[in-house]
C-alpha cells in the first residue's frame, strides 16, 4: 500500500494559494487545526493517534503520513464531512459509535457536501465504513474497509452506504465483514467497479438506483452476490460471484439492464435469479456449479439471452411460467453442458435445439456419471420420447441455436485462493448469520 | 453474428431488435402450437407440476361444505368478501365502502344512515360540492374479527378504509355492515386490529398520512406541524375512544394477548415527504402503546379535546408514558403477534430480517426505561423483502418474502436460540409463490386457536398465471398446504382488485341467521317513521302516505311475498320525493326480493323478513314499471307493478 499511496499523494494537486499545515497527534490537535485552516488548505497528519470525532465543514485535504489514526472513541461518526471538496487520504479511521439508527460511520458525507474524495484510507471496526448520505459526486477509491463481526447481522453496518448521492464513484475498495458491501438505496448515476467483497451478507445490495454501473467487482463467500432490485438501465459487467450462498446475481424488477461477461460459480442456491425483470440483455456470462443455473419467473418478458454458458448446475434452468421463450439471438444461443450436441457443419452451433427441464436433466444431476452417456442411444430415446409426447402444460424455454463451446472467464490466482477458502461454507447449514468461527480461521 | 462477441456486446443492435426478438420468440412458440407437431412442446414448467401432484385435500365436492370461513378484504373495490376454505370458492360479497348495484348499498336509506352517522362537516361539504351524499369508494385493506379471551367470538368483523379515513363494522349474524365511522383528526387509516384480550373493547387504527392536526391550510407548507394519529375506537359504540399523536407515520398494527399493549410499525420515522427522504434512515421503528397509561390520562382529562376526541401527545419529545419507540431496520412493514402470547414479529421489508420482540419485556420499557434493543430476542435473516408473518399452532412462523417471491417457514423458538448464539437453523422450508406475496394468513393463526392445515398467500401479481384477460390482470390468492414438513401450493385463486388481507375462521365460530329478525335495528329509523305514519311494518302493507308537513314527500309502503308486491300500482305527482319502503314478508331461506324502479336508477335488495327503503324524486311524468330483480319464484318475471307519475299541470 505505501507505494500506491505515495503515488497517489504525488498525483493530488495542491490548489494554488493553499497552505500545507502539519498537525501533530493528540487530543484536540486535529479539531484545532481544522478550525484554524482556510479553504483549500492541506493538513498533513504525521503518524500517531488523533482523537475525534471531527467535522470538516470547509474545503480541506487531510493527508495521513505513516500511520495517522483518527479515533472516534466510540462517539457517533468519526469524520463527518459537511463542506464541499474535501479530500481524505492515507488515514486510518477507527472507533465509530454503535448507533445504527444514526448510521454511525467511519466517514460520513452529508447532504450538501459535494465532490468529496476518499482515497487510500483504511477503515476498521466502525459500525458503517463510509456513509455517502446525500453528497453529490463523491469518490471512494482504493480504501480497505473491514467491518464488525458481531454475531447479530443487524448490529453490523454496511461497508459503503449510499443514499441519494448521484454521481458517486466507488472503485478499487476492499470490503470485508460487516453487513453489506455496498448498500445503495434511492440513489442514481453511481459507478461501482473493481471492488472486492468478502464475508458479508450482500456484496452489492441495490435498491432503486437507476442509471448506474456495477463492473469488475468480485464477491466471494457472501450470502448474496449482486442484488439488483427496482433499478432501471443498470450495466452489470465483468463481475465475479464465487461461492455466494443464495443468488450470485439477482435481477428483481431490474429493467433494461446490460448484464454481460459475469461469472457466477459455486453458488449454493442460484447462479442467476430473474424475477419480474424485463428488457434485459444477458450475454456472455458464465453460470457454473450452482444449485440452479437460472431461475426465470414472474412473467419476465423481452429479455435477451445469448452467448451465456450454463455449466454443471444441478438444475440448469428453472422456468416457472406459461409462455414460450426463445433464448437465442440471431442464430446464436447459449452453451449448455448437459446438451448432447452434434455440430456436423462445424459452425460452432449445435445441430439440435436445447430444451431444459426434461427428464434427462433430472437424471444428470442426480447421477452425474450419466453425463458420459448423454450421446448414448438410451438417453436419446428418453429425450425423443419426451419431445414426442410432450407435457400438456403450456410454455417453456427453447434455445434453437445452442453453442458448442462455453465462454471462458478467467479468475486471477489470488481470487481463486479466496474462493477455495470459502468452498463448502454453506453446506454446513444456514444459520442466523455467518459462522464467525469459520471466518476466524482464515 | 458469426464471431464470438466480447462482453462489450453492442446493446444498440440488440435493443433495436429486442422487440423483434420477442416477437420472433412468440412466433416460434405460436407457430409450433399451430402446427401441433409436438416437436416444440417438450419443455416442462416444473413449478406447476409440483402443485398438481399434491392437489389432494383441498377440493370440496359438490354439496359438501368448507370447514372454514375466509373473510377477505378487497382493497380499492371497497367491499368485504367471504370465501370458503379450503375450496377458495367465493361465497358472498358484502358491500361496505363501495356502491353496490345489486343490493342498493349506498342508495337505500338504511345504508345512507350508516354512511352518514359520523360523517364530519368537512366531508359533508366536500361531498355536497361534488353533488354527492356519500363517498362511493373505499380502500379496504384489513378485515379482522372481534375477540373474546384471545379467540374469535363470531360477533363482528372490522375493516379499514385508507382512502377516506374510516373504519367499518360488519355484523357477523347477518353479514351486513351496521356502522361506518369517519375518524376525525387522523388521515388515511391503514393498519387496523381489534384488541384481543380480554375482549375487543377497542379497535386500534393507524393513521398513515402526515398532516397538521388542524388541517385548514394555515400551516400546510410547514412540515414540522405535521403529525400522525393513532386512534382507539370503542368497538361497541363505533365511536373514537381516544387518540395519540406519534413521531413518524404508522403502517401496520397488532395487539398482545394480555390486553396491555398495542404496537404499530412506521416506515417514515424520517417524516420525509418524498420517497428519497422516506428511505434516508437506516432504521425506522415500532411504536408501543401503553393502554393502561393512556386510559388513566384520558380519565384524568389530560391532552386536548379535538373534534370530540381526547388527543394525547405520545411523540418522542413529549417523553410520555403513553409510547415507546423500538428501532427496527429498515422501513419495517408487517406487525404480527404470535399465538404463543410472547413474540411480536416485525417484517423488515428492505432488511432481509424479521425482528422478533418479546412483549413480556415491555413493562420494563415503560417502568425502567430499559434499552429498546433488549426487547429483541431474534432477528432471523429469512430472505429478501420480508413483509408479513403468519403462525401455526406448532410454534412455526410463515413469512412472505416479497422480493424472493417465496413463503419461508421458520421456527420461532429456534430463531431465538440462534440469536442467543446456538448453532441452529430456524429456517425449515421455503416455497415459491406466484407472484410477489403481500399478506399471508394461516387458519385462525392470529388467535390462540391457531391451526396447522392451511395457509393462504395473497399474491400481488398473477402475470402469466391465468388466461390473459387483457392488461388488467387478476390477483392470485394461493392456498398452501402446511400440514406436513414441506409447504405445498395446492390452488391458485384469481381474485379481483385487490385483496390485501384475509382471515380464516372455523365454521363452528360463525353462525349467521338465514332469515332476518323483524326487530332488527338495521331499519329502526324506518320503523319509527312507519309508526308515525300509522303503518304496521310487520303486517301486510299497501299504503301510500303523503307527508302532512311537506306535501312534496310521499311514502309508499309495500310488502312483498313471492311472486307479488302488495301494491301493483301506486300514483305520485311529477316532482314528488318518493320513498318506497319494502318489507319482505317471506319467511323462507334464500328468498330474497328486490325492488327496481325502471329508468330511475333505483334498485335494492330486501332479504327474507327484512325492510329496506329507498328515496328518489319522480322527475318525469308517465308510467314506470317496477319489478323484483332477485330471482324469487316461478312467476318472478310477473312480480312487477306500475308507478304512475301525474304531470304537474294535471
Amino acid at each position: 500500500m505505501p507505494m500506491r499511496v505515495l503515488a497517489l499523494l504525488m498525483l493530488l494537486a495542491t490548489p494554488l494559494l493553499a497552505e500545507e499545515l502539519h498537525v501533530a497527534p493528540g487530543t484536540g490537535t486535529l479539531a484545532d487545526a481544522i478550525a484554524g485552516a482556510g479553504p483549500g488548505d492541506v493538513l498533513i497528519l504525521s503518524g500517531g493517534a488523533y482523537l475525534g470525532p471531527v467535522t470538516l465543514d470547509r474545503t480541506l485535504t487531510l493527508q495521513g503520513v505513516g500511520t495517522a489514526v483518527i479515533d472516534g472513541q466510540g462517539k457517533g461518526t468519526v469524520i463527518t464531512i459537511t463542506g464541499d471538496g474535501v479530500t481524505l487520504t492515507g488515514l486510518e479511521v477507527i472507533g465509530s459509535g454503535n448507533d445504527n439508527q444514526a448510521i454511525d460511520s467511519g466517514i460520513k458525507v452529508v447532504k450538501g457536501a459535494d465532490g468529496t474524495r476518499i482515497i487510500g484510507n483504511r477503515l476498521t471496526g466502525n459500525m458503517h465504513g463510509v456513509d455517502v448520505h446525500g453528497g453529490l459526486d463523491t469518490l471512494v477509491r482504493d480504501n480497505v474497509i473491514e467491518g464488525r463481526q458481531n454475531p447479530h447481522m443487524n448490529e453490523r453496518g454496511n461497508g459503503i452506504y449510499i443514499w441519494n448521492s448521484p454521481g458517486t464513484v466507488v472503485e478499487g475498495n476492499s470490503v470485508r465483514w460487516g453487513r453489506d458491501g455496498i448498500f445503495s438505496n434511492a440513489s442514481k448515476k453511481g459507478t461501482y467497479r473493481n471492488n472486492l467483497f468478502r464475508d458479508l451478507r450482500f456484496a452489492v445490495h441495490y435498491m432503486y438506483t437507476h442509471d448506474s454501473e456495477i463492473s469488475g467487482n468480485i464477491s466471494i463467500g457472501n450470502h448474496l452476490g449482486f442484488a439488483i432490485m427496482f433499478s432501471d438501465r443498470v450495466v452489470v459487467k465483468d463481475n465475479l460471484s464465487l461461492g455466494d450462498r443464495d443468488h450470485g446475481l439477482m435481477l428483481n424488477f431490474a429493467n433494461k439492464a446490460d448484464v454481460a461477461g459475469n461469472l457466477v460459480r459455486g453458488g449454493a442456491k442460484k447462479c442467476l435469479f430473474i424475477y419480474n425483470a424485463h428488457k434485459n440483455l444477458i450475454a456472455n456470462n458464465r453460470f457454473e456449479g450452482c444449485g440452479i443455473g437460472i431461475h426465470f419467473t414472474a412473467g419476465s418478458e423481452r429479455n435477451m439471452l445469448t452467448g451465456n454458458a450454463f455449466i454443471g448446475n444441478q438444475e440448469q434452468v428453472k422456468y416457472v411460467g406459461t409462455r414460450f421463450m426463445e433464448w437465442s439471438f440471431e442464430g446464436r444461443g447459449n452453451y449448455w453442458s448437459d446438451h448432447p450436441a452434434f455440430d456436423l457443419n462445424a459452425d460452432g452451433i449445435a445441430d439440435g435445439v436445447y430444451r431444459p427441464n426434461d427428464l434427462m436433466d433430472h437424471i444428470l444431476w442426480s447421477q452425474p456419471s450419466a453425463a458420459l452417456l448423454t450421446g448414448s442411444p438410451a438417453v436419446q430415446l428418453v429425450r425423443w420420447s419426451q419431445s414426442s409426447f410432450p407435457a400438456i402444460l403450456p410454455g417453456g424455454v427453447t434455445d434453437s441455436h445452442p453453442l458448442m463451446q462455453p465462454t471462458t472467464i478467467p479468475v486471477p490466482a489470488d481470487i481463486a485462493a479466496f474462493e477455495t477458502e470459502v468452498a463448502g461454507r454453506w453446506s454446513k447449514g444456514q444459520y442466523d448469520d455467518i459462522d464467525t468461527d469459520d471466518l476466524g480461521s482464515h | 453474428m458469426s464471431e464470438r462477441p466480447t462482453s462489450g456486446i453492442s446493446r444498440r443492435g440488440l435493443l433495436g431488435a429486442t422487440a423483434g426478438g420477442a416477437a420472433l420468440a412468440g412466433a416460434i412458440g405460436g407457430g409450433r402450437l399451430a402446427l401441433g407437431t409436438g416437436a416444440g412442446l417438450g419443455a416442462l414448467a416444473l413449478g406447476s407440476t409440483a402443485a398438481q401432484a399434491a392437489g389432494e385435500g383441498f377440493e370440496v365436492a359438490p354439496g359438501q361444505l368448507d370447514t372454514h370461513y375466509g373473510f377477505w378484504s378487497s382493497g380499492q373495490t371497497g367491499e368485504m368478501r367471504i370465501l370458503g376454505i379450503p375450496s377458495m370458492r367465493e361465497l358472498m360479497r358484502v358491500p361496505v365502502f363501495n356502491r353496490c348495484s345489486a343490493t342498493g348499498w349506498g342508495e337505500t336509506n338504511e345504508s345512507l344512515r350508516i354512511h352518514q352517522r359520523t360523517m364530519t362537516e368537512k366531508t359533508k361539504k366536500q361531498l355536497a360540492a361534488n353533488g354527492k351524499k356519500i363517498h362511493d369508494n373505499g380502500d379496504l385493506h384489513h378485515v379482522h374479527m372481534s375477540f373474546t379471551d384471545g379467540k374469535y367470538d363470531g360477533k363482528y368483523l372490522f375493516m379499514n378504509d385508507k382512502a377516506n379515513t374510516r373504519v367499518a363494522r360488519v355484523r357477523a349474524d347477518v353479514m351486513k355492515c351496521d356502522a361506518i365511522l369517519e375518524i376525525p383528526n387522523a388521515k388515511a387509516i391503514h393498519g387496523m386490529r381489534p384488541q384481543k384480550f380480554p375482549g375487543t373493547k377497542y379497535i386500534f387504527c393507524n393513521g398513515e398520512d402526515e398532516a397538521p392536526l388542524v388541517n385548514d391550510g394555515s400551516t400546510m407548507q410547514d412540515v414540522s406541524t405535521y403529525v400522525n394519529i393513532f386512534t382507539a375506537v370503542d368497538a361497541e359504540a363505533m365511536l373514537p375512544a381516544w387518540q395519540v399523536m406519534v413521531s413518524g407515520n404508522l403502517d401496520n398494527c397488532d395487539a398482545d394477548y394480555e390486553g396491555k399493549w398495542a404496537f404499530s410499525t412506521s416506515y417514515n420515522s424520517e417524516m420525509g415527504m418524498t420517497l428519497t427522504d422516506m428511505t434516508a434512515a437506516e432504521a425506522d421503528h415500532v411504536v408501543v402503546f401503553n393502554i393502561a397509561a393512556i386510559e388513566a390520562a384520558v380519565a384524568a382529562g389530560e391532552g386536548e379535546e379535538m373534534n370530540g376526541v381526547r388527543v394525547l401527545d405520545g411523540r418522542k419529545d413529549a417523553k410520555s408514558q403513553f409510547t415507546r419507540y423500538i428501532p427496527i431496520p429498515n422501513n419495517p412493514h408487517g406487525c404480527n403477534m404470535a399465538p404463543d402470547k410472547v413474540h411480536l414479529c416485525i417484517g423488515g421489508k428492505l432488511s432481509p430480517t424479521v425482528t422478533v420482540l418479546d412483549v413480556t419485556r415491555f413493562d420494563a420499557l415503560f417502568n425502567d426505561n430499559a434499552d429498546p434493543m433488549t426487547m429483541i430476542v431474534a432477528q432471523p435473516e429469512l430472505g429478501l423483502g420480508p413483509l408479513h408473518t403468519a403462525f401455526d399452532g406448532r410454534g412455526n412462523a410463515y413469512t412472505s418474502l416479497f422480493l424472493d417471491s417465496q413463503v419461508v417457514k421458520w421456527n420461532i423458538a429456534d430463531a431465538v436460540k440462534a440469536y442467543a448464539g446456538e448453532q441452529i437453523d430456524p429456517i425449515k422450508d421455503k416455497v415459491d409463490v406466484q407472484y410477489q406475496p403481500g399478506h399471508l394468513k394461516t387458519v385462525m393463526g392470529e388467535t390462540l386457536d391457531a391451526e396447522n392445515q392451511w395457509l393462504v398467500c395473497l399474491c400481488k401479481f398473477s402475470k402469466d398465471r391465468f388466461l390473459n384477460v387483457g392488461p388488467l390482470k387478476p390477483e392470485n390468492d394461493q392456498l398452501i398446504d402446511i400440514s406436513g414438513d414441506k409447504m405445498v401450493v395446492v390452488h391458485d385463486g384469481p381474485n379481483f382488485a385487490e385483496p390485501h388481507d384475509a382471515i380464516a375462521v372455523a365454521a363452528s365460530k360463525v353462525n349467521p341467521l338465514s332469515v332476518w329478525k323483524r326487530d332488527d335495528k338495521m331499519w329502526a329509523e324506518t320503523r319509527k317513521q312507519a309508526e308515525a305514519d300509522g303503518v304496521n311494518l310487520d303486517d301486510w302493507q299497501d299504503m301510500v302516505i303523503r307527508d302532512k308537513d311537506d306535501p312534496k314527500k310521499v311514502r309508499v309502503y309495500i310488502s312483498s311475498q313471492a311472486p307479488s308486491f302488495a301494491l301493483e300500482t301506486f300514483t305520485v305527482k311529477e316532482g314528488d320525493e318518493v320513498t318506497v319502503i319494502v318489507t319482505n314478508l317471506d319467511d323462507i331461506d334464500d328468498l330474497t326480493h328486490g325492488f327496481t324502479m325502471g329508468n330511475h336508477g333505483v334498485a335494492m335488495e330486501i332479504g327474507p323478513q327484512a325492510t329496506s327503503s329507498i328515496t328518489f324524486v319522480a322527475a318525469n311524468a308517465g308510467v314506470y314499471w317496477y319489478y323484483c330483480q332477485w330471482f324469487c319464484h316461478a312467476l318472478h318475471m310477473e312480480m312487477r307493478g306500475r308507478m304512475f307519475v301525474e304531470p304537474t299541470g294535471a
